[in-house]
């Protein structure tokens, strides 16, 4: 077994809501490197389902184990409105890390000395999400679990965050609920909220594109 | 330590931290010359003092516990609370990471001040020295013990009731405790009502910490085992409030 490996794994049974229960596992789940989209309608449990992966709210029963570095990128995630971007990145990252961060966002036009409060929804995303993957460490197992990451993103962005996803996905797991706006966008792996249940589907089970998908969806 | 290096750096971007140093570190040297010191100049000196010490009071309760209820209402908020969660960051170590940027500022401050006092205001009789730079350094000491745990209940509070309950309950608490409890004190003495005995005696104290009549009147430092029982008494309200704290203190907002 490769130790630099993340998992996530749902027992079946597990459920997860606030005080009422949302939704519950239906069949195992086990979620290793790559990227998996976390689909369901409005109200059905994604955030729920994030947070308690995260260790921020206790499942109501069953139980779920996190093999790795967790970090969750809540929609609601902000920085103080006066630092600039750059500032955030100092304090959260290490020097190499912090290197990597600025080029890629003067890649993707983030002005990076502009207060964080004078950005638009879209670039304060940027600013999360660019803090989230290079606190990504390499020979570590690191899970992410990014709620909406792509709100306010424009798709020349969101390429650029999706070809870094591809290209480092050795020793990454991510969870990424998100409404898909196309229906070509291909999803190898996506754990689905319907009718109260969760369930995996990957490999053949899946159907590649979000246009197929979305039927399955209640 | 990255909510630490995060917070320090929000409380250095803000720049207020500037007028709280200046306050700290011009206002002794200016305010008392805008007395009628030409009548008395040897009042200059314990002038300085008493301006120092009070100046050091005035921007640790309107300043530093503004933003240490700032800080612990933003955590929560923000997300970032639920984000160092997630990573491992107990809920205790965010709240002590906090506290710990605010120390930061804080001792430096209060270095200054006692600084202000031993270069700005050393009387001029040799037998006094010695008793003027302990009496400074058991004010620093007692001063401390007071805020220190006043900070925690803000950052705690902030987190769980909002920044405006977390500021406004340790400021009141202080002020209460600084002047409140001489008024109860009168009370007793003219009422002897057994409610008011019990609420002087559970008050907190804190104007047993405030030496700057001491220090203006130069009645020189306390007796080591006085000195020692305030801060036995001020350790034991730092218990009380800091286990408030960790018990109150909240990372991710109330669902």
């Amino acid at each position: 077994m490769n130790n630099n490996a993340p998992r996530v794994g749902l027992s079946g049974g597990m459920s997860i809501g606030y005080k009422s229960s949302l939704a519950v596992v239906e069949d195992e789940i086990s979620l290793g490197s790559g990227t998996h989209y976390l689909l369901a309608r409005n109200g059905r449990g994604k955030t729920t389902l994030l947070r308690t992966l995260a260790g921020v709210l206790k499942p109501i029963g069953g139980s779920y184990a996190c093999e790795g570095t967790c970090q969750l990128l809540s929609e609601d995630l902000s920085f103080d409105r006066e630092l600039p971007a750059k500032v955030v990145f100092k304090s959260l990252l290490d020097k190499e890390s912090f290197k990597g961060a600025m080029e890629l966002a003067e890649k993707l036009e983030l002005d990076t000395v502009k207060p964080y409060g004078k950005l638009s929804t879209g670039n304060k995303r940027k600013v999360a999400l660019l803090v989230a993957e290079f606190s990504v460490q390499e020979g570590r197992p690191d899970i992410l679990l990014l709620d909406e990451p792509f709100t306010g993103l424009d798709a020349f962005s969101r390429e650029i965050f999706q070809e870094l996803w591809d290209k480092r996905r050795d020793g990454v797991l991510r969870l990424v609920s998100c409404h898909p706006d196309f229906d070509s966008m291909e999803m190898e792996s996506s754990v689905l909220i319907s009718e109260e249940k969760i369930m995996h589907l990957a490999d053949d089970e899946i159907p590649k594109q979000w246009g197929d998908l979305k039927t399955q969806l209640n | 330590m990255q909510l630490y290096r995060l917070t320090l750096a929000t409380l250095i971007q803000r720049k207020v931290w500037v007028v709280a140093l200046l306050c700290v570190l011009v206002l002794p040297l200016v305010l008392p010359y805008l007395t009628s010191y030409e009548s008395n100049p040897t009042l200059i000196e314990p002038a300085r003092a008493q301006a120092a010490w009070i100046c050091l009071w005035v921007v640790c309760l309107l300043w530093l516990l503004f933003q240490a209820a700032r800080f612990g209402d933003d955590s929560s908020r923000s997300g970032m609370g639920a984000y160092f969660l997630s990573k491992g960051v107990s809920r205790f170590s965010q709240m002590m990471q906090i506290w710990l940027a605010c120390m930061t500022f804080l001792l430096p401050l209060s270095l200054i001040t006692v600084a202000v006092c031993l270069i700005g205001a050393m009387p001029g009789n040799e037998e006094q020295v010695g008793m003027w730079i302990v009496t400074n350094f058991q004010y620093l000491a007692l001063f401390l013990l007071v805020v220190i745990p006043l900070t925690l209940v803000s950052i705690s509070m902030g987190s769980r009731f909002g920044s405006t309950l977390g500021y406004l309950v340790p400021l009141s608490l202080s002020l209460y405790g600084i002047y409140g409890v001489g008024y109860l004190d009168m009370m007793t003495s003219v009422e002897g009502n057994v409610m008011i005995e019990w609420l002087y005696i559970v008050s907190p104290h804190y104007h047993l910490a405030d030496l700057t009549p001491r220090l203006v009147f130069k009645h020189g430092s306390m007796l080591g085992s006085e000195f020692f029982e305030l801060v036995a008494y001020f350790l034991g309200i730092k218990l009380v409030l800091s286990a408030f704290s960790t018990i109150c203190f909240q990372a991710k907002p109330t669902l």
